[in-house]
């Protein structure tokens, strides 16, 4: 009798369902995934070796252009990263301003996240709608940095420019809408039978198995594992602010669903309790030296021209040692790891990015199941290979 | 009963769809109509001019130079032998290497150069993104912009302005300092 036969095709790195440029490997016995293997480097733009040889302030828009759809999360991090090798205490301002932003930015990734993933599905009208609402968030990024995606708003010590005039009006209107949108998503999909039977079930990661694989954010929380890093370490003022960890129970495509849309009204809270409580004060840290002094001292004061000439041209040198700094990015755990010799450029700079270590586990997720099912599990991971690749 | 409540809950979907069905698109015709751009808006990089005397406000002190991340402006001042003194001969911005970060903007102290919120810049050829002191400067023209930039006094300013003939700009700035750092350039590479 002659043995079994499988068939092995590439799924991408052309495929509009990969989000991206991944290839995935197949092979099938049948309509049956006996064998997925992610295979990526299609946009590897070496980031982290260009951000090797910048100063650190000009390391901060190599950040961006990472995960291009939640790029204050990956400012936050690397700022943060900087601020924790050279001891720096940003002010309270700084901090509350930089909570409601990212948090706003979690909405606009997870926003986008809904749109495709039901796109994938087949469900084409929620990519309208979901792209609609994340625009009025796109338009405070304008409002602040002045640009739409990249927006290099956050500096070392600080922010950029003082947050604008009607900054507080715009995000209170979008506190006020997106939740009365939400309720369209969900009477579009929560209760529909075509959705849940392509994702219920699907894709599914247990407890253990997502802890072993070392899986963060809605992969780890989808599967009933109560981990938040903004809970758990808390960063940049996060214990001030009151919210609910949402975990899914069943880790499957469907919880990750439900879970997602829990979070963004948990960032919406927390961006309305930073509005709320935002404190008046300086939107840079006083470090002369190291901070860039504000534009009126530049120009009226000579030794903070002297400072911000010296910073411009050579930027600061940093201690000899080590940080590790990790936020909860919208996709999981992100991390900056930076080893510094003590020269004014950061010697190594490491990033443990979320899409990267969660989509190691696609192997896990779709091994055993239908090929039309790894389309749902690239999904539900949420990738950008943007960030994958680095 | 199960395909029922399938079938309703469909339903409840297509009323969404249906409700949009209905509305105004929130599209705008793009050439025929524009969206207003907000203030801080990083579009092309412009060289600005003074407002009275319709020069460039560069001190070539080359900030700019060294903050951008991707080395997308070059400068071209060579210094005077005699008086230290930079004049500026060549501004260059290509903008194919540009990458909009706004740090070139954070860096200069005398509102010399700007992010504009245009963006209107494509081209045929790679090399026409390439652009010089002059377009720079005309594009800037009419780029409003408020004048932070500490004005002398004539008296002060007469005996150094003197010297320098028509490029220099006509009111000295107040930092010298910038030009008196003859070893600073070469660090960045």
């Amino acid at each position: 009798m002659p043995e079994a036969k499988t068939v092995t095709i590439n799924m991408g790195p052309q495929h509009p369902s990969t989000h991206g440029v991944l290839r995935v490997e197949c092979e099938l016995d049948g309509e049956t995934v006996v064998k997925a293997r992610p295979v990526i480097g299609y946009l590897h733009t070496g980031i982290e070796k260009t951000m090797e040889s910048k100063l650190y302030y000009k390391a901060i828009p190599c950040t961006d252009r990472m995960d291009y759809l939640a790029p204050m999360s990956n400012n936050l991090g690397f700022v943060l990263a900087v601020e924790k090798l050279m001891e720096i205490e940003v002010p309270e301002k700084v901090k509350w301003a930089r909570v409601c932003l990212t948090e706003l930015t979690r909405v606009a990734s997870h926003l986008v996240w809904l749109g495709t993933h039901a796109l994938d599905i087949g469900a084409m009208s929620m990519l309208l709608y979901t792209f609609r609402e994340r625009e009025l968030i796109i338009d405070i990024y304008e409002a602040c940095a002045g640009q739409r995606m990249m927006s290099t708003y956050f500096r070392i010590g600080g922010l950029s420019d003082d947050l604008p005039r009607d900054f507080d009006k715009k995000v209170r209107n979008i506190i006020k809408v997106i939740p009365e949108r939400m309720k369209d998503y969900e009477a579009l999909l929560t209760n529909n039978q075509i959705f849940i039977n392509r994702t219920k079930g699907v894709a599914v990661i247990s407890a253990e198995d997502a802890i072993n694989w070392s899986l963060s954010g809605p992969m780890l929380r989808g599967s009933g594992v109560k981990h938040d890093l903004r809970k758990a370490n808390p960063y940049s003022g996060y214990e001030n602010f009151d919210f609910e960890i949402a975990t899914g129970t069943n880790g499957d495509a469907y919880d990750r669903y439900l879970l997602r849309l829990k979070e963004i009204r948990q960032s919406l809270r927390i961006a309305q309790q930073a509005l709320d409580g935002m404190p008046e004060g300086p939107y840079r840290a006083h470090v002369p030296g190291v901070v860039l002094p504000p534009k009126e001292d530049v120009l009226h004061k000579m030794e903070s021209m002297i400072f911000h000439f010296k910073i411009i041209t050579e930027g600061f040198k940093s201690p000899r040692g080590q940080v590790y700094q990790a936020i909860e990015a919208p996709k999981g755990e992100l991390g900056f790891f930076i080893s510094s010799d003590g020269t004014n450029r950061p010697n190594r700079v490491r990033v443990r990015p979320p899409s990267f270590c969660n989509l190691a586990a696609l192997p896990a997720l779709c091994e055993g199941r239908l090929f039309a099912d790894v389309v749902v599990a690239i999904g539900s991971i949420d990738i950008v290979l943007g960030e994958v690749d680095r | 009963m199960g395909l029922l409540k399938d079938i309703k809950n469909l339903l409840i979907g297509m009323k969404i769809t249906g409700k949009h069905l209905g509305r105004h698109a929130i599209t705008i015709q793009y050439p025929e109509e524009k969206w207003t751009m907000p203030e801080r808006s990083r579009g092309i990089v412009v060289l600005l001019s003074d407002k009275e005397t319709g020069e460039l406000n560069c001190t070539a002190c080359m900030l700019c130079m060294k903050a951008c991340p991707t080395g997308a402006i070059r400068i071209d001042a060579p210094r005077d032998e005699v008086t230290k003194k930079r004049t500026l001969k060549g501004f260059v911005v290509d903008n194919g290497l540009c990458c909009f970060c706004g740090l070139c903007e954070e860096a200069c102290n005398f509102c010399a150069i700007k992010m504009t919120p245009k963006y209107e810049f494509s081209t045929i050829h790679k090399e026409e993104l390439v652009w010089d002191m002059k377009r720079l400067q005309e594009v800037g023209r009419d780029v409003d912009y408020v004048d932070t930039r500490k004005k002398k006094v004539a008296p002060a300013a007469k005996p150094a302005v003197a010297v320098t003939p028509a490029p220099a700009p006509v009111t000295d700035p107040p930092a010298p300092a910038p030009a008196a750092n003859p070893g600073e350039e070469k660090k960045e590479g």
